[in-house]
C-alpha cells in the first residue's frame, strides 16, 4: 500500500448547534486526484480548512503529508487555493505570485523559473504586469491557481477550483491537474459538479458532513448500480439515511 | 520568526499603495491639509469685531481721556467702530440708542464713556478712594460668541491701561509680568504643530490599518496568507513595519511643511520627534487591527473609527491643554495615547527636551505599541 497524503480519524467540527463535518475518516493516497464532491454546505470547504490549519476541528485527528494538523511552523510544501479569489486586487499578477512565492519559502532564482512555468501554464505571462483587479473573473481565477502552484507544493487542495470557469478553460485546468499528478503531486479537489469527478482518481462524495461513499468513479457507478455518478450519489444517500 | 516573510508582509503593503495613487496621495496631502487648516484657523486672531462707542466723558480741563482710548482702540486691529455717538450727535438717548445697535444685532458691542469718566479716572486716588469713585466703561456685549465677548473686553482693557501708562505716565501699583522659560518668542503655532503631527500620523495609520484588515479578513487573502508557512506575529509585525514607514514619511512631509511653509521651529532633535510619532502610528496601526477582528463587514469597522478619533482630537492635548478637560474625563485623556506623544513631541520641539527627558511618553508609547500587537498576534492565533 502507498503512503497517504492525507489521512483523517473521526475528524469532526462544530460551529455553535451546526456540525459542519461529522466524523470524517478519509485516506487520500499520495500522487492521486482525489475529488470531495457533494452540494453546497455538505462539508467539503470546512473539512479542507480543517486540514490546511485554518480552523480547528473539534475533535478527531488529521495528518497532512505525515504531519499532525494543525502543523507548527508549515513548510511551503501544502498549498490552498480558497473558493474566492484571495488574492490582492490592488497588486499585479507578478506581485501575487511573488508574495505567495516569499512567504512559502522559494528563493529568488527559484522564482524566476517558476513564475514563467506557471503563468504559462494559466495563459497569464504576458498579462504579469497587470493589476489582479483589472483582469476578467476567469484570468483572476488562473491567476489564483497560478499562486497556489507557484511553490511547486507535493499536495494542492483546491476549493471548486472550475467554479464559473468556462467550459474550454475548465478542460484545460483538468488538463493541467493530470500533469501535477504526473510530476508526483497530490491534488485533492472540491466540486459540486457530477462531471468532473468522473475525472478524479478517487472521490469522497459528502452529504450533510459526512462521507458517503468512497472510491473509484466505476467502483461507486458498480456499487450503486447506476451509470452516472449523479444518479449514484443519490443511491448513496439514500443508503445512509436506511 | 523569519524575516525574509516578514518584510514579504511589509513589501505588500507598500507595493498596494503604489498602485492606488489616490490612497497615497492621501496619506501624504492629508496631514499638509490639516497642518494648513488648523494652522490657519487656530493661529488666527479675532479681529474687526463690529462695535458702537458712546462717548459721554466730559473731560477735565484740557485733557479728553476717552478720546485718548479711543484712539488707541482706532489703531488696533481687533475691533472696528462703526460709530462715536458723542452729545453733539444730537441723538436723544445715545446709550439706549448704542444697546438697541447690538440688542438689533447690528453690533457685537457698544463701549460706554460716563460724563465724569475723565474726572474720576485722573482725581482717583488709591486708598482714599471707593469702587465707586473709580472711572467705568461700561460694554453692552452680545454674549452669544464668548471669543468676541474675551476679545472685546481684553481690547478695551489693554486700551486703557496703555493709555494711564504710556500716555499719562501713571505707575500700576501692582504688576505681573510673564518671563517664557520655555516658548519664548513663539507663536501659536510652534506650540501646535506637534500636536497636529502627531494627530495625523494618528488618524491615517488607525483608519488605513482598520480598513485594510477588515478587507484582508473579508476577501479571503488572510486567511489564504495564514495557509502559507508565514505565521500571524510575521503578519502582524511586517503590517507594523510598513505603517511605521507610512507614519515616518507623513511625520517628515507634515514636519517639512511647517518648518518652510509655517515658519515652525523646533527646539529639539527632529529625530526624536520622528520616533515619538514612529511609536505612535505603530500603535495606532495594532489598535485598528485588533478593533477590526471585532467587526464583520467593513461597515462595521468604520463605526470604530469616530469613537477613536473623536476623544483623542478633543482630550489629548492637541488643542486645549488637559487641565481644560474635566476630571470626570481626564482618566480618558490618560487612556489617549495621542496624549503622550503629543506631550512628547512638543516637549521636544518647543521645549527642546531630549529623551531623558521625554523617556516617560516614549516608554508609554512603546508599552503601547507592543501590547497592540501582542494582542493582535494572540487573536489572531484564537481564529
Amino acid at each position: 500500500m502507498g503512503t497517504f497524503a492525507v489521512r483523517t480519524e473521526g475528524l469532526r467540527k462544530e460551529y455553535g448547534d451546526i456540525v459542519a463535518v461529522r466524523d470524517l475518516c478519509l485516506g487520500v493516497p499520495s500522487g492521486c486526484i482525489y475529488g470531495l464532491i457533494g452540494p453546497n454546505g455538505s462539508g467539503k470547504t470546512t473539512a479542507i480548512k480543517v486540514l490546511m490549519g485554518l480552523v480547528r476541528a473539534t475533535s478527531g485527528t488529521a495528518e497532512v503529508l505525515g504531519r499532525t494538523v494543525p502543523m507548527k511552523g508549515k513548510d511551503g510544501r501544502v498549498s490552498y487555493m480558497p473558493q474566492e479569489l484571495a488574492l490582492y486586487t490592488d497588486l499585479t499578477v507578478h506581485e501575487n505570485a511573488q508574495l505567495f512565492a516569499e512567504l512559502n519559502g522559494v528563493s529568488p532564482d527559484e522564482f524566476l523559473e517558476r513564475e514563467r512555468e506557471v503563468l504559462e501554464v494559466v495563459g497569464l505571462w504576458e498579462r504579469k504586469g497587470d493589476l489582479v483587479g483589472q483582469l476578467s473573473g476567469g484570468m483572476q481565477h488562473r491567476a489564483s491557481l497560478a499562486c497556489a502552484m507557484v511553490n511547486k507544493p507535493s499536495l494542492m487542495f483546491l476549493d471548486e477550483p472550475t467554479v464559473g470557469v468556462d467550459p474550454e478553460l475548465r478542460s484545460g485546468f483538468w488538463e493541467h491537474f493530470r500533469s501535477l499528478k504526473a510530476q508526483g503531486m497530490t491534488v485533492v479537489l472540491t466540486t459540486h459538479y457530477m462531471d468532473e469527478a468522473s475525472r478524479c482518481d478517487l472521490v469522497g462524495m459528502m452529504h450533510k458532513g459526512r462521507l458517503i461513499a468512497e472510491g473509484t468513479p466505476a467502483e461507486l457507478l458498480e456499487d450503486a448500480g447506476r451509470n452516472n455518478l449523479e444518479d449514484a450519489f443519490r443511491v448513496f444517500i439514500v443508503r445512509c439515511r436506511e | 520568526m523569519n524575516s525574509r516573510r516578514m518584510l514579504a508582509i511589509t513589501k505588500k503593503v507598500l507595493r498596494s499603495l503604489r498602485h492606488d495613487r489616490r490612497t497615497a496621495a492621501f496619506l501624504v496631502l492629508m496631514p499638509i491639509f490639516m497642518i494648513a487648516i488648523f494652522g490657519y484657523t487656530f493661529g488666527g486672531e479675532v479681529e474687526d469685531v463690529e462695535v458702537y462707542i458712546v462717548d459721554l466723558d466730559e473731560g477735565l480741563g484740557p485733557a479728553d481721556l476717552s478720546d485718548l482710548v479711543i484712539a488707541r482702540l482706532q489703531g488696533g486691529d481687533s475691533l472696528r467702530i462703526l460709530e462715536v455717538i458723542r452729545p453733539s450727535s444730537g441723538i436723544a438717548d445715545p446709550v439706549g440708542y448704542g444697546r438697541e445697535k447690538v440688542e438689533s444685532g447690528n453690533a457685537w458691542g457698544c463701549i460706554v464713556f460716563p460724563a465724569d469718566f475723565a474726572a474720576n479716572a485722573l482725581t482717583f486716588s488709591p486708598g482714599n478712594s471707593t469702587a465707586a469713585d473709580a472711572a467705568t466703561v461700561t460694554m453692552f456685549l452680545d454674549g452669544s460668541n464668548l471669543n468676541i465677548v474675551q476679545t472685546v473686553t481684553s481690547t478695551v482693557r489693554s486700551a486703557l491701561s496703555s493709555v494711564m501708562v504710556e500716555d499719562l505716565g501713571f505707575v500700576q501699583p501692582v504688576n505681573a509680568v510673564p518671563d517664557l522659560v520655555y516658548g519664548e518668542g513663539r507663536d501659536f503655532l510652534d506650540t501646535f504643530a506637534p500636536g497636529v503631527i502627531s494627530l495625523a500620523v494618528m488618524m491615517v495609520t488607525f483608519m488605513i490599518s482598520i480598513i485594510s484588515f477588515i478587507h484582508e479578513r473579508t476577501t479571503g487573502t488572510l486567511a489564504r496568507l495564514l495557509s502559507t508557512p508565514v505565521t500571524e506575529s510575521e503578519v502582524v509585525l511586517g503590517y507594523a513595519m510598513a505603517f511605521g514607514l507610512i507614519g515616518l514619511v507623513q511625520s517628515a512631509v507634515v514636519m517639512a511643511t511647517a518648518l518652510l511653509l509655517f515658519g515652525v521651529q523646533v527646539e529639539g532633535s527632529l529625530a526624536l520627534v520622528l520616533l515619538t510619532v514612529f511609536l505612535l502610528g505603530v500603535g495606532m496601526q495594532g489598535l485598528g487591527f485588533l478593533l477590526s477582528a471585532n467587526a464583520r463587514t467593513e461597515f462595521q469597522a468604520v463605526q470604530f473609527i469616530p469613537i477613536i478619533l473623536f476623544p483623542s482630537i478633543l482630550l489629548s492635548g492637541v488643542f486645549w491643554p488637559l487641565e481644560s478637560v474635566p476630571e470626570l474625563l481626564r482618566p480618558v485623556s490618560y487612556l489617549l495615547p495621542l496624549t503622550y506623544a503629543v506631550d512628547g513631541a512638543r516637549s521636544v520641539m518647543v521645549r527642546g527636551w531630549g529623551l531623558e527627558e521625554i523617556w516617560p511618553d516614549l516608554a508609554i508609547l512603546l508599552i503601547f505599541a507592543a501590547a497592540m500587537l501582542a494582542l493582535s498576534i494572540v487573536l489572531m492565533r484564537r481564529r
